[in-house]
């Protein structure tokens, strides 16, 4: 019986043993799993430091080139600053080539805020998208848009500029191979000043609903309109205003008629014809509604 | 009154659906208001035509009122027929200066320079557009009013739409339009469809195009199909790049309805493994037709989900870019 037992206790404690031997293989196995892990994790980080660290010269030697192109303009040739770069004459022209492209994007980005036009790279560099943006009396009004092909010849492959502004006409007159600004700024002339006269229509349309309007055209150069002249007799008077240089917002002609000319050559009409040609539509009108020429 | 008047009245009383009849003569005005109220619009339309005829009698109206009216029909439905699209090339310096009467006058004069019998009936749409509608006859008979041509034109835009036009006069319509508004010569911008407002809004760029962007906006379908949120998530920035590159080749919105797109083949047979057709000097000949109530909107579609790869082909997207339906490909591009 006891040879019994001791076989059985003998045979556990056996078990036990290789129970705690393989529980202590297993912990060594899981510290060295642990171990390369925290390793795998120290290199990653460290090469992530040396990363960083090359980034970090590399910005601050682009904001001291960058700085230096804004004093002065014209970059350094030889300067200490720029010779205490280790890298070769190579590097630094990158890096000046860099400086000058944020300074650029800096620029358009003013330019965009202050309400002029704006630039885009697009498909990766091979084209730029234009948008040109119109306000009138600080109100921001349709912007539009041109895609610009850059091959050896610039090309506007797409754009929606509506068709009564003489695109092509403006593309080489305006020299776009040669010049590129000139012509944007003379379209973006054309479309501000198409913009203005639109809005001044349409602010004339909802503010003064007894001024009716005869004719006018999509180009917003010709306006006819018909105003009743306060009275006993209430009588009409057309006036024809016509708006020749497209840049302008303000006519360059103004005429009145009316079956009572003696009331249209008095002094007062004078006055008014003047004011058509110098304030804007909406607001001549007010003044014209508030001396009683009109109703 | 006499019997080709009264045909011409009948058969625009055919045309004009019976739900539209009472707008369209209230706006002709040429009927008294109790001449109208008397018209009793709930009898069948052969009875109403005849009471009209009447009345138009008793009114002594003539073949210049009556076309009036066709034309204030074809006006308010201009979706129907088949239009074609013109460009006037060679702007003169006067070209974008030129106003109503200025042209009206010109063209009327022109046209009746150049074929001495044609009824000339020119309108101002609300819209700015200039709506012409010409009958033509010529020296020994009177002008056929049963087959006017429409035409559409904006003043200071150089393109022109067409309708109802035969290859007879349409040199003389050309020549007339070209001196009217100065400038050097009309050409076929390949362009057609029954919708006069599509082809219209494609050609003048009236639809909404989208260009890229600083901060692009994420666009959203507007019909979205029901679909599996997780899977959704995987692909959201692919189907936001896809989407925007389909609204930039196509439009976003609601896009002009073209029906029909055709691609004419002039090019060489090229595939190796048909030895009757490859090798042939001549080009081979054949049409690719893309037709569809919304052609497009399924373009569109296609592209913004995946059916078609992106970039989209510059054969599909001349369609919109150039505003044009109908291509000639040869060997050495379109």
């Amino acid at each position: 019986m006891e040879e019994a037992r001791k076989g059985v206790l003998g045979h556990l404690k056996m078990l036990e043993m290789e129970a705690n031997n393989l529980e202590l293989k297993q912990q060594e196995l899981r510290r060295r799993g642990r171990q390369e892990e925290l390793n795998a994790n120290l290199q990653a980080l460290l090469s992530k430091r040396d990363q960083l660290k090359a980034e970090i010269k590399a910005n601050t030697s682009l904001q001291k080139m960058r700085t230096l192109l804004d004093r002065t303009g014209v970059p350094y040739e030889r300067n200490e600053d720029v010779d205490n770069l280790e890298d070769g004459s190579d590097n630094s022209q990158l890096l000046l080539m860099m400086a000058r492209h944020t300074q650029l994007k800096d620029l358009l980005h003013a330019h965009h805020l202050i309400g002029g036009y704006d630039v885009l790279q697009t498909r990766k560099g091979k084209g730029v998208c234009v948008s040109l943006a119109t306000a009138y009396e600080g109100v921001y009004l349709e912007t539009y848009n041109l895609e610009i092909d850059l091959g050896s010849n610039l090309r506007i492959c797409r754009h929606n500029i509506p068709p009564f502004i003489p695109l092509e006409r403006l593309v080489t007159q305006g020299n776009m191979q040669t010049d590129i600004r000139d012509f944007l700024d003379t379209l973006s002339q054309y479309l501000n000043a198409y913009a203005g006269r639109k809005q001044q229509l349409h602010l004339t349309k909802e503010i003064h609903s007894s001024v009716q309007v005869a004719e006018s055209n999509a180009l917003c150069t010709i306006l006819v309109l018909m105003f009743t002249i306060p009275g006993e007799k209430a009588e009409a008077a057309l006036c024809t205003l016509q708006y020749a240089n497209h840049t302008q917002r303000l006519p360059t002609r103004v005429n009145i008629e009316s079956e009572d000319t003696a009331l249209v050559s008095s002094p007062q009409w004078k006055k008014n014809q003047a004011l058509l040609l110098e304030t804007p539509l909406h607001t001549a009108l007010v003044t014209m509604k508030k001396t009683g020429s009109i109703a | 009154m006499d019997d080709s008047t009264k045909r011409i009245l009948q058969r625009l009383m055919r045309r004009i659906p019976s739900q539209m009849l009472q707008t369209m003569l209230g706006k002709w005005a040429h009927l008294s208001r109790e001449d109208l109220h008397s018209l009793d619009f709930t009898q069948p339309k052969w009875v109403l035509t005849e009471h009209l005829l009447a009345l138009c009698e008793e009114n002594g109206l003539r073949v210049k009122h009556i076309t009036e009216l066709e034309m204030i029909y074809i006006i308010e439905n201009p979706n129907q027929g088949m239009w074609h699209g013109f460009q006037l090339l060679d702007a003169e310096e006067d070209a974008p200066s030129i106003e109503l009467t200025q042209f009206k006058k010109q063209f009327k004069a022109n046209l009746t320079e150049l074929i001495s019998n044609v009824s000339i009936k020119i309108k101002k749409h609300t819209d700015e557009a200039i709506w012409i509608r010409v009958a033509w006859g010529d020296n020994f008979t009177k002008p056929n009013h049963l087959k006017p041509t429409y035409v559409v034109h904006h003043l200071q835009t150089p393109y022109v739409f067409v309708t109802g036009l035969t290859s007879k006069y349409k040199p003389l319509l050309n020549q007339a339009l070209v001196l009217a508004t100065r400038y050097g010569s009309m050409k076929d911008a390949h362009l057609s469809g029954r919708n006069l407002t599509a082809i219209r809004d494609l050609l003048m760029r009236q639809y909404q195009q989208v260009f890229p962007t600083k901060n692009p906006k994420p666009l959203q379908e507007k019909n979205p199909v029901p679909r599996n949120p997780n899977i959704e998530k995987e692909h959201a920035e692919n189907t936001e790049n896809r989407l925007q590159i389909a609204c930039e080749a196509f439009g976003d919105g609601t896009l002009p309805q073209l029906q029909k797109a055709v691609y004419k083949l002039e090019t060489k047979f090229r595939d190796n493994s048909n030895k009757t057709l490859t090798g042939r000097e001549e080009p081979f000949r054949g049409v690719v037709e893309f037709a569809s109530t919304n052609l497009l909107e399924s373009l569109r579609h296609c592209v913004s989900s995946g059916m078609a790869s992106t970039p989209v082909t510059p054969l599909l997207s001349s369609i919109t870019q150039k505003g044009r339906n109908y291509f000639v490909i040869t060997d050495k591009g379109v």
